[in-house]
C-alpha cells in the first residue's frame, strides 16, 4: 500500500499533472476517463438571501387598488413607512397581463434585474414559500385542533432556513434539496471530476446528501497547501499528511474532521489547476474594479463553468449567498444596498455567462428565509412566511411573474396577522420546478421534494425544456 | 459567610459523586468484593493521582488550552478524588480579566491620529481577548465568558461595528456573570444596549392605532429560541416532547412573541450627564469613552413608549402570572421586564437547555440524556434551593462522571472549536510576539481571525453563531442521529486555511527565527531544538506538550510524522528548523489534536 502510494506520489511528481489521490474509495481514478454522463451541460446556482429579503419592496403593485393597499398596510406617508413611493417603482411588463389587471414595478435599485426581466431572461414567482399542503387563513388559524400540517417554527430564522434548504415539511431530514437531486444523478455522473455541489459560501444544509457530499471552496477558489510540493520532502510531506487524514479513527468527530482534511487535499489542486486555465470576464472582471463579495463568488463560478470541460462536469449545483436581509432596523436605509447589489450580480453575473456562450445552460434562482411582515416596529419589518423569488437565465421562460401575487393588506385573505403572508405556492414546487429541468425525472421528483404530491401543478412551468 | 458553606457542601457532593464513579469503572482494584474469608474488610486504595492525559482533557474542557504547566499544577492539587475540585474552587474565585479598559486606553491612543474611525478599537479588543484566553488566571471564567458568547450572541459584524466599547462590555458582563446567577445573566444581557442594538430592542416602540406601527419582535424572538427556552419543549434529561401524533411541542406562538415584544418596549440608551433632560426620541449613544458613558450602561426606561396593556408571556406547569398573562397596568412600568424574565426564567426548558449547551461547548457534543438530566438538576436547585447558579451548573459539568472517566465510544468527547485548537496550541507554546502585544491584523491572520479560522470573539456572523448546536453532518453522524457542532464549521476551505496557518506558525514563526515583526507571534521550540537529532524524542516532545503524552499519539500518526521528519537531516539550522516544523505540524493538524477527548 505505501510503496504503491510512493510510486504514483512519484509519478505525478515526474509528470508534472495535478494528482489527486485519497485512500477514499475514489471518485478520481474513475473521471480520468473523462466525460460527465450527460452529453448537455446544465448548472444550478442556488444564490441565498440571508436573513429573510423583505421582497414585498423588491417587487411591489404599482396599479391603484393594488399599490394603495400595500402603501397603507406599510405605513406610507407617516413616520415609521416602509414604503416605495410609486413613482420610485421600475415598472415591468410582463409577458402574460396578471388576470385582475394588477401591475408591478421593482425596487429602483434593481435596474439591472429589470433589464434582465424585460428581455425574457428573469422571471418572479410571487408569493413562494415553505408548506406542507396549500393552506387558507381559515385552515392556518385552526391548525391546532384540525391537524392541518404546517410547517414547524414558522417566523424563525434557522428553522425556515432548513425548510428552503430541505423541504423537510414535519420530517426530519438530514439532507438538502441540492443534495438529493446530487445523490438522484449521481449514477449517470460518474466521470465528474468535482462533486456536483460546489458551495462558494460555506457548508450549507441546502447540499448535503443522503449520499453525496458538497465540496466547499474559497469565494476566489481552493487553497493550495502551503507546507506541500510536488518533488522531495514536500511531496512526501503531502504524501504523509493524507495518510494520517485516511488513517482510521476512533471518534466520529476525528471521523468526520479527517475525511474534510482529505477531500481538502485531493480536490485544491483539481480546483486551482482548473481555474488557472479559466479566462477573465470583462463583466466580472479580475482587478480594476470593486467586486462586491457575492459578485466575486459569482465570478468564481462562472470561471469554473468556464473550465468544466476540464473538470468532466456536466451537472453542476452551485451555492452563493450574501447576508443582511434581517431588517428589523434602518430597512429604508440598508434595503437599496442590498438589493442593488443583487441586481446589479445578477445582471453582471449573466453578462460574463454570454462571454462564454453559457447563458442558456446555467439558471441561477433565489431563495432566502421568509419575507417579512407588511407592517412595521419603526424603521424595519419583522419575520413572516411568503415572499417573491427571482430566477435568472436563458433557459428561464422569462418576462413574467409566476405564482399568484397577494393583495398586500393587513388582515387581508392572505394575511395571517401583522401583514404576514400565507404562500399560495410552495418551496417544493419552485424546487421541483428547476430539478425537473436539471434532469430530475418525474418519478424521482418526490425524493427532491417531499411534498409535492400534495400541490396540483408539480411543475411551475418556469423552465423551457 | 452562606455562599462557603454551600461551596463546602459542594465539594463534598462532588468527591462523592466523583469517587463513585472513579469506583465503578477503576478497574480491578476496588478490592470490594467478598474478602478472602477472614472476616476483615482492607481498607480502600486511596485514589489515584490524576495523570498527565486526565489533567490535559480536564483542562481542554476547562480552560483555553492545556499545557503542561498547568496540567503539574492540577496534579499537585490532590488526587483525583480532590484536585478537580479544589482546582474549580479556586477558579471560582478569580475575578474577572477584562477587555473595556484596554479598549478605552487604545481609544485614548489611536483617536488623536488622523483619520481615526471606531471601527479600528475592534482590533484593540481582539488583541486583548488572545491575551486574556492566552495568559488571563481566570481560565475556567474565560472559557465559560467565550462558551456563553456564543449562546447569547452579540457581534461587530453589523450595528456594532462603530460602538466598540459596548462590544467589549458586554463580554466583560459576560465573564462577570459566567459563575452567577442565570437570572442576572438574563437580565444583564437583556439590558445591555450592545444587545439593544444588535437585536434592536433599543429604541423599540409602543404600537400606534390607525397606523401599522407595533413593537418590534427580533430581541423577543431570540431571547426565546437562543439565550434560555428554545422551540420546543423539553423533558429534564434535555429530550424532545411530543404530542400525541408525535410532533415537538412548541414552547410559544406568534402572540406570546407579541407579548414579550410588547413587553420590551421603552427601553433606549440612558441619558448621560451631557443629556441632563433627554427623553426617548432625544437620546444618542456618547461614542467615546467619558466617565460613566451611556455605551457602557444599561439601557434606561423611558415609560412614555412602553406598552401599558395586557401581555401573553409563556405558559407553562406552575407559572406564576395567571394563564401565563401580565396584567395591563394603568402607568407604564419597568416591572413588566422583570415580571416577564422571571417568567422565562422559571420555565423547566431553562435547565436542560442551557446545561445541554454549557455540555456541549465545554465537555461533549453527544452527552446523555442522564448527564443532561443531572446538570439541569443543579440548574434548577444548587443544593440550597435556589435555582440558576451557573457556578453549580459549571461544578456539575465539569466533575460529572461523564466528563472525568475515561472517554469511551465513539460520541465521545468533542471537535475542538477552530479559535480554541488555536488559544491551546499557543498557550501549549508560550507563544508572543516581540512586542508583548498579540497582534491581529499585523500579519498574524491576513485577511482578519474569522477569515482564517472562521471563528473571532465578538465576530459572529448573526445571532445564530458560527456554528449551530444541532448541525449534523451528512452521512455516519446525520445517520446516527448524532451531531457534531463544530464540524459545521469544518470546511475544506477553512480546514486549509487552518492547516496553513499552522504551518506558517510552525516552519517561520519560533524562536529559532530573528527579525520577527514586532506583532508577529511565536512559538517557544526550544525545548524541540534540544531534541531535534532525535525524531522520536522530537516527536514525543510535540507530543507531550500538545496532547498531554506520547503515548496519546496514535501509531499512524506516530509513524508517518517521524518518517516526515527523518526526510530531512539534522545538523544544519534550516534542517533542524524543518524537522521542528514537521513534528508540530502534523500534531497539531491531526484528527487527534482537532479532537476533544
Amino acid at each position: 500500500m505505501n510503496r504503491q502510494r510512493r510510486r504514483f506520489l512519484r509519478a505525478a511528481a515526474a509528470g508534472g499533472i495535478a494528482y489527486a489521490f485519497g485512500r477514499t474509495p475514489g471518485t478520481v481514478y474513475a473521471q480520468m476517463a473523462g466525460g460527465g454522463g450527460y452529453s448537455d451541460y446544465k448548472a444550478l446556482v442556488c444564490l441565498f438571501l440571508f436573513g429573510g429579503n423583505d421582497s414585498w419592496n423588491m417587487l411591489v403593485p404599482t396599479s391603484t387598488a393594488e399599490f394603495n393597499a400595500y402603501y397603507a398596510s406599510r405605513g406610507g406617508g407617516t413616520a415609521s413607512s416602509l414604503a416605495i413611493e410609486r413613482s420610485a417603482l421600475l415598472p415591468v411588463d410582463p409577458l402574460t397581463p396578471d388576470p385582475t389587471g394588477a401591475t408591478y414595478g421593482l425596487h429602483p435599485s434593481m435596474a439591472g434585474l429589470r433589464s434582465l426581466f424585460d428581455t425574457g431572461r428573469a422571471a418572479f414567482v410571487a408569493n413562494v414559500g415553505p408548506l406542507i399542503r396549500p393552506t387558507t387563513k381559515q385552515q392556518y388559524q385552526t391548525a391546532a385542533s384540525t391537524g392541518h400540517p404546517l410547517p414547524p417554527q414558522l417566523f424563525s430564522h434557522n428553522d425556515q432556513q432548513d425548510q428552503w434548504h430541505s423541504l423537510r415539511g414535519r420530517e426530519i431530514l438530514k439532507s438538502g434539496w441540492g443534495g438529493r437531486v446530487a445523490d438522484v444523478l449521481n449514477s449517470q455522473l460518474g466521470g465528474q471530476q468535482l462533486p456536483v455541489n460546489v458551495s462558494l459560501a460555506g457548508q450549507t444544509f441546502f447540499q448535503a446528501g443522503n449520499v453525496a457530499t458538497p465540496y466547499v471552496m474559497g469565494a476566489t477558489g481552493a487553497n493550495t497547501f502551503a507546507g506541500f510540493g510536488t518533488t522531495g520532502v514536500a511531496a512526501e510531506r503531502r504524501a504523509a499528511f493524507e495518510a494520517v487524514a485516511g488513517a482510521s479513527y476512533g471518534t466520529i468527530y476525528e471521523r468526520g474532521f479527517a475525511s474534510v482534511q482529505r477531500r481538502a487535499v485531493q480536490f485544491a489542486d483539481t480546483v486551482n489547476t482548473a481555474l488557472g486555465a479559466a479566462r477573465s470576464f470583462t463583466a466580472l472582471p479580475d482587478s480594476g474594479v470593486q467586486l462586491s463579495p457575492l459578485q466575486t463568488q459569482l465570478r468564481t463560478v462562472a470561471k469554473l463553468i468556464d473550465v468544466r470541460a476540464r473538470l468532466s462536469m456536466s451537472r453542476q449545483i452551485f451555492f452563493v449567498s450574501t447576508g443582511g436581509f434581517d431588517s428589523h432596523d434602518n430597512q429604508n436605509d440598508d434595503q437599496p444596498g442590498l438589493l442593488g447589489n443583487v441586481s446589479a450580480s445578477m445582471a453582471s453575473f449573466y453578462a460574463a455567462l454570454q462571454e462564454i456562450g453559457m447563458e442558456n445552460s446555467v439558471t441561477l434562482f433565489t431563495q432566502s428565509d421568509f419575507g417579512r411582515t407588511l407592517t412595521s416596529n419603526g424603521d424595519g419589518s419583522d419575520h413572516a412566511w411568503g415572499g417573491v423569488q427571482v430566477v435568472v437565465g436563458g433557459a428561464v421562460r422569462g418576462r413574467e411573474i409566476y405564482g399568484r401575487y397577494p393583495l398586500l393588506a393587513t388582515n387581508g385573505p392572505d394575511d395571517v396577522g401583522g401583514g404576514r403572508i400565507i404562500p399560495t405556492t410552495s418551496a417544493d414546487q419552485y424546487a421541483a420546478t428547476l430539478a425537473r429541468w436539471f434532469g430530475v425525472s418525474d418519478a424521482n421528483l418526490t425524493q427532491v421534494a417531499p411534498s409535492i404530491d400534495n400541490f396540483s401543478q408539480r411543475d411551475l412551468g418556469f423552465m423551457i425544456g | 459567610m452562606r455562599g462557603a458553606r454551600i461551596r463546602q457542601s459542594w465539594r463534598t457532593l462532588a468527591t462523592l459523586g466523583l469517587a463513585a464513579v472513579l469506583t465503578a469503572c477503576g478497574g480491578g482494584s476496588g478490592g470490594s468484593g467478598s474478602g478472602g474469608g477472614t472476616g476483615i474488610t482492607p481498607p480502600p486504595p486511596p485514589p489515584p493521582p490524576v495523570s498527565k492525559a486526565e489533567a490535559y482533557r480536564f483542562l481542554n474542557q476547562a480552560t483555553m488550552g492545556a499545557t503542561e504547566a498547568e496540567a503539574q499544577r492540577l496534579i499537585g492539587l490532590g488526587d483525583s478524588s480532590n484536585a478537580y475540585a479544589r482546582w474549580i474552587d479556586a477558579e471560582l474565585a478569580r475575578p474577572a480579566s477584562t477587555l473595556l479598559p484596554y479598549v478605552e486606553a487604545a481609544y485614548a491612543t489611536l483617536s488623536t491620529q488622523p483619520n481615526f474611525n471606531l471601527a479600528q478599537l475592534n482590533a484593540p479588543r481582539l488583541e486583548k481577548w488572545f491575551e486574556n484566553a492566552l495568559r488571563g488566571d481566570d481560565q475556567l471564567r474565560q472559557r465559560v465568558a467565550f462558551a456563553l458568547s456564543q449562546i447569547m450572541v452579540v457581534s461587530q459584524v453589523g450595528a456594532l461595528q462603530n460602538l466598540p466599547f459596548a462590544t467589549a462590555d458586554f463580554y466583560d458582563m459576560l465573564a462577570r456573570n459566567a459563575f452567577g446567577n442565570f437570572r442576572d445573566l438574563l437580565e444583564d444581557v437583556t439590558l445591555h444596549p450592545a444587545m439593544g442594538v444588535y437585536l434592536s430592542m433599543l429604541g423599540n416602540q409602543k404600537a400606534v392605532a390607525g397606523t401599522n406601527l407595533r413593537p418590534d419582535e427580533n430581541y423577543a424572538r431570540e431571547l426565546m429560541q437562543l439565550f434560555s427556552i428554545g422551540l420546543v419543549e423539553l423533558n429534564a434529561d434535555g429530550t424532545v416532547r411530543v404530542d400525541a401524533q408525535g410532533q415537538p411541542i412548541a414552547t410559544y406562538d406568534q402572540a406570546i412573541i407579541e407579548g414579550f415584544a410588547r413587553v420590551f418596549t421603552g427601553w433606549k440608551w440612558d441619558c448621560a450627564s451631557t443629556q441632563p433632560n433627554c427623553s426617548f426620541n432625544t437620546v444618542r449613544p456618547q461614542l467615546a469613552p467619558v466617565p460613566g458613558y451611556n455605551q457602557i450602561r444599561p439601557m434606561r426606561f423611558y415609560p412614555e413608549q412602553h406598552e401599558t396593556g395586557a401581555k401573553q408571556l409563556l405558559r407553562y406547569s406552575g407559572v406564576a402570572l395567571p394563564n401565563g398573562v401580565l396584567a395591563a397596568t394603568a402607568t407604564p412600568t419597568a416591572q413588566d421586564l422583570d415580571a416577564a424574565l422571571d417568567n422565562i426564567f422559571n420555565h423547566p426548558n431553562v435547565g436542560p437547555f442551557i446545561a445541554k449547551q454549557l455540555i456541549q461547548k465545554l465537555v461533549t457534543s453527544n452527552p446523555s440524556t442522564a448527564y443532561v438530566q443531572r446538570v439541569a438538576a443543579r440548574f434548577n436547585d444548587d443544593g440550597s434551593g435556589r435555582r440558576g447558579s451557573l457556578a453549580a451548573v459549571i461544578r456539575a459539568i465539569l466533575l460529572d462522571g461523564e466528563a472525568r472517566s475515561a472517554p469511551s465510544g465513539a460520541n465521545a468527547g468533542k471537535l475542538k472549536e477552530p479559535l480554541l485548537r488555536l488559544t491551546q496550541f499557543w498557550r501549549a507554546y508560550d507563544a508572543r510576539s516581540a512586542s508583548g502585544r498579540y497582534g491581529v491584523q499585523a500579519g498574524n491572520f491576513p485577511g482578519g481571525v474569522s477569515n482564517i479560522f472562521g471563528q473571532g470573539p465578538g465576530q459572529s456572523p448573526s445571532v445564530f453563531n458560527f456554528f449551530s448546536p444541532s448541525y449534523a453532518p451528512p452521512g455516519e453522524i446525520a445517520n446516527a442521529n448524532l451531531v457534531a457542532p463544530e464540524l459545521q464549521l469544518a470546511t475544506e476551505f477553512l480546514n486549509t486555511q487552518i492547516t496553513n496557518f499552522f504551518w506558517t506558525q510552525a516552519i517561520a514563526r519560533t524562536t529559532a527565527q530573528t527579525n520577527l515583526g514586532p506583532d508577529i507571534m511565536f512559538i517557544d521550540t526550544r525545548a524541540e531544538q534540544a531534541v531535534v537529532a532525535d525524531s522520536a524524542a522530537l516527536l514525543d516532545r510535540v507530543a507531550e506538550r500538545l496532547l498531554g503524552g506520547a503515548s496519546q499519539l496514535s501509531a499512524t500518526l506516530r509513524s508517518e510524522a517521524r518518517a516526515q521528519i527523518d526526510r530531512t537531516p539534522a545538523g544544519t539550522a534550516a534542517g533542524n528548523n524543518t524537522r521542528v516544523a514537521d513534528a508540530i505540524y502534523f500534531v497539531v493538524t491531526s484528527p487527534e489534536f482537532a479532537l476533544q477527548r
